[in-house]
């Protein structure tokens, strides 16, 4: 167990050594962000006296070396836009964007699993034909549209939503099931194929055998085996949700880091940007590795074939 | 089934009291815009959304009218020691938010503090021509410029008078999200990614504050921005692209509010590299752009065609040039004669501007003979290339300019001058003329260069000016307020009505 632990450390350093250096490298090939940071008639002066300043006049190793090292430190600077530090931002959005998170995996895990559960138990049967186009298109529809048709109907129309903010719980209704919906699908589809394969095993031949009721089979036995796959794809999805959060969090106004992301951006807010890339990275890696240590809980046969490997 | 119907009818009726409403009554003023502001120290950042804000929690030195003139504020009255003292008289009757008097130690610090280049304003280069600012009696301040700098008022139009012993005692980072001020609105709170609230200064030294609560909002995306204006969310919304425009035009409650603003559309042409360093080239591209059908049917009418690369909402704005009208018999006649028919040229880009115009003009150039390569990439790529060398600049590309000063000395120059980053064109002629309105206060003598200088630019083409841009707000039709030319969002100017 120690050694399959350890031997995921390692590959997750790694990783994130790799993408802190990607990061830097792709920030500092589109050129020098002093450019971005000047106004329209600024001098040939104005603009060297702020790359030195900015200290973007040093030489790229030294940039990178200090910005390991800053990094090291986890520090993460401060911006240069909003005079402000990077950390102190960042903290200030990161719960909003959690919250939208749970909510959405609510969302998509509430639908998407007793969906999956009942298209699996009853194959081929009129439910499941009319079920499964139901999330399917829940998947299909791009979030920055079905965002806008939410808030056409939900706060033009009937009026009875925010179509913008965060002042109240009402506000993280439409958002959940913006983004939601696009895992929806996936869990549904996932869990669907779990639960056939798992069907057609032996030990639900015996325990129907030996009379078990079909609830308690599939709930009791049927459901713990087929979750594994669905914890990998949770956790790959979680990732998708931090990626669709960028238009959700535009189109209703929520003030997540996916909102920072794109004000950064267009702000030109060179180090946010950075930190929101190294933060979304490492939150990748961190799940991946959460759901490694996921299955071997759930799976002890994980672990021991890894450790005889 | 209809048990459930009637279980979905409740909760919706009781969901539809909970979600907070912006109006109550007509105490508030609500406010959406397009992004969050990027600092509420107005020393900082100049965006239009960080404006919109702190500009009504500061005093500025001097202010522009409806109309656009420059006039009093917390100075009110100035005089010319000599073309390079302004002597300003500073109002005593003023204070700041927490009851301190405002002085003219807070004028020359706040020109000392915007100035200091450690302070690394990105305002700077709009004020480091001030080399000195003194205190030259109880209410009286003198700035000393490097050299006669015309523009001075128009800039110092944009200086926030901020207090020194407030940003001494709590340090610049908290300033910047805890501002306090002198102006009509003083600063309540700040939600990151959500809103900035301000409340009615009511001892505001010119009169009372037309509402009790100002509220802005971050709303980015355009959809949501309408839906919240239509369900009565917010008040007034900022920032609208002339098809949202034109489809709330219908709104019986809604109304739009534009204005041409000071900023120019135009399109650069390298006069130093390529198939257009040959001047007939250059003339034939200006000949071939519809500049009426790109504003009417890409701006929807928000938009003029101009015919110098300026508007009249800048000085230095001269008529009479009749610029090249549209004429592609006479643009393909111009290539005949360079023997550039079929050049190819490159259309550098970025997505910061409008592709559909991008491709528009693509056209038009390819209807009169010119293969027009269009080249994107990333912003600060883009900008590399169109600063680097006139051989890296590409042919053409696009620009929105404007220098938030309303004279022509921050376009003109910065765009052309032949030392300029921006410059892709040298003429002596065209470098004096411009130097020369820079040196010398008297408005006539400065129109004259500049009527020289527009001219020089008509028969050299280093570059056309295509449209003046305009603002585009939507609003409750109760509001009553003008929008102006520089954008400025003041809030004591807007009443119900």
């Amino acid at each position: 167990m120690a050694r399959f632990l350890l031997s995921r450390a390692v590959q997750a350093v790694v990783s994130i050594l790799g993408v802190s250096t990607i990061v830097f490298v792709v920030m500092h090939l589109s050129g020098d962000p002093t450019l971005l940071l000047v106004p329209e008639g600024a001098s040939r002066e104005d603009v060297a006296l702020l790359r030195r300043q900015l200290g973007f006049d040093r030489p790229l190793a030294v940039q990178y070396a200090d910005y390991l090292a800053s990094l090291a430190r986890l520090d993460l600077g401060t911006s240069l836009v909003q005079r402000v530090s990077v950390a102190s931002i960042l903290a200030s959005r990161l719960p909003y964007t959690l919250l939208l998170a749970a909510g959405a995996l609510t969302v998509a895990l509430g639908i998407g699993l007793p969906v999956g559960v009942i298209a699996g138990v009853w194959r081929g049967t009129l439910v499941e034909k009319l079920l499964m186009p139901v999330v399917l298109v829940g998947q299909s529809m791009p979030t920055f549209w079905s965002g806008i048709l939410l808030i056409l109907l939900c706060a033009v129309t009937l009026d009875v939503l925010p179509a913008s903010g965060a002042d109240s719980w009402s506000s993280l209704v439409m958002p959940s099931i913006a983004l939601g919906a696009l895992s929806m699908a996936t869990f549904a589809r996932v869990t669907r194929t779990g639960v056939v394969e798992e069907l057609g095993k032996d030990y639900v031949r015996a325990g129907r055998a030996k009379g078990v009721a079909t609830a308690s089979i599939v709930l009791r036995h049927v459901l713990r085996n087929a979750s594994i796959p669905v914890i990998t794809i949770a956790a790959l999805e979680v990732a998708n949700l931090l990626a669709g959060a960028v238009i959700v969090e535009t189109v209703f106004a929520w003030p997540g880091l996916g909102q920072l992301a794109v004000q950064s951006i267009a702000g030109r807010d060179f180090l946010i940007v950075q930190a929101l890339v190294l933060l979304a990275s490492f939150t990748c890696v961190a799940l991946n590795l959460l759901a490694d240590l996921l299955y071997s809980v759930v799976d002890p046969r994980i672990t021991r074939l890894a450790g005889a490997r | 089934m209809w048990r459930i119907a009637w279980g979905l009818a409740i909760w919706g009726l009781v969901l539809s009291s909970l979600p907070a409403r912006a109006q109550g009554g007509k105490e508030t003023l609500s406010v959406d815009l397009p992004g969050e502001p990027a600092t509420l120290d107005p020393h900082v950042q100049w965006d239009t959304d960080s404006y919109h804000v702190y500009r009504n929690i500061f005093d500025n030195l001097v202010t522009r009218n409806p109309d656009g003139k420059i006039v009093p504020q917390i100075a009110k009255a100035w005089r010319y020691e000599s073309d390079t003292v302004l002597v300003l008289d500073i109002r005593t009757d003023v204070k700041f938010h927490d009851g301190t008097p405002l002085t003219v130690d807070d004028v020359v610090w706040s020109v000392q503090r915007i100035t200091d280049p450690a302070f690394k304003s990105p305002q700077l280069s709009q004020f480091n021509s001030i080399v000195k600012a003194e205190a030259s009696g109880p209410d009286r301040v003198r700035l000393t410029t490097s050299s006669p700098y015309p523009a001075l008022l128009a800039q110092l139009v944009k200086l926030s008078i901020v207090s020194h012993a407030y940003v001494q005692k709590v340090g610049n980072e908290k300033f910047n999200i805890e501002p306090m001020g002198s102006g009509p609105y003083r600063f309540v709170g700040w939600q990151k990614g959500v809103r900035v609230t301000l409340t009615a200064n009511d001892g505001y030294w010119r009169g009372r504050p037309p509402f009790k609560t100002v509220t802005f909002q971050v709303v980015p995306d355009t959809a949501t921005r309408i839906a919240n204006l239509k369900t009565g969310r917010s008040d007034i919304i900022r920032q609208l692209n002339p098809d949202d425009a034109a489809s709330l035009k219908g709104e019986s409650r809604l109304q739009i509010l534009s204005i041409p603003t000071e900023r120019t559309g135009y399109l650069f042409i390298n006069a130093l590299y390529g198939p257009t360093k040959d001047v007939r080239v250059r003339r034939a591209i200006a000949h071939a752009i519809n500049r009426q059908l790109l504003v009417d049917a890409l701006l929807g009418g928000y938009g003029r065609p101009v015919s110098i690369l300026l508007t009249p909402a800048n000085f230095g704005y001269v008529e009479g040039l009749k610029g090249y009208p549209f004429d592609p018999p006479r643009a393909r006649q111009l290539l005949k004669e360079a023997g550039a028919e079929g050049a190819e040229i490159s259309f550098y880009t970025s997505p910061a501007y409008d592709q559909r115009l991008v491709q528009a003009i693509q056209q038009m150039l390819q209807e009169v003979s010119l293969k027009v390569a269009i080249s994107q990439t990333d912003q600060p790529t883009f900008l590399k290339r169109r600063q680097g060398k006139p051989e890296e600049a590409g042919s053409i590309s696009l620009g929105r300019w404007s220098c938030a000063c309303q004279d022509a000395d921050g376009v003109i120059f910065p765009l052309f001058q032949s030392q300029s980053l921006w410059a892709k064109y040298a003429n002596p002629a065209f470098d004096d003329a411009v130097t020369r309105a820079r040196q010398t206060l008297k408005e006539e003598d400065r129109l004259k260069h500049y009527r020289e200088a527009f001219a020089i630019l008509e028969q050299d083409v280093p570059g056309i000016g295509l449209y003046q841009d305009f603002a585009i707000y939507a609003a409750r039709r109760e509001l009553s307020w003008k929008p102006t030319a520089n954008e400025a969002f003041f809030v004591m100017e807007m009443k119900w009505q």
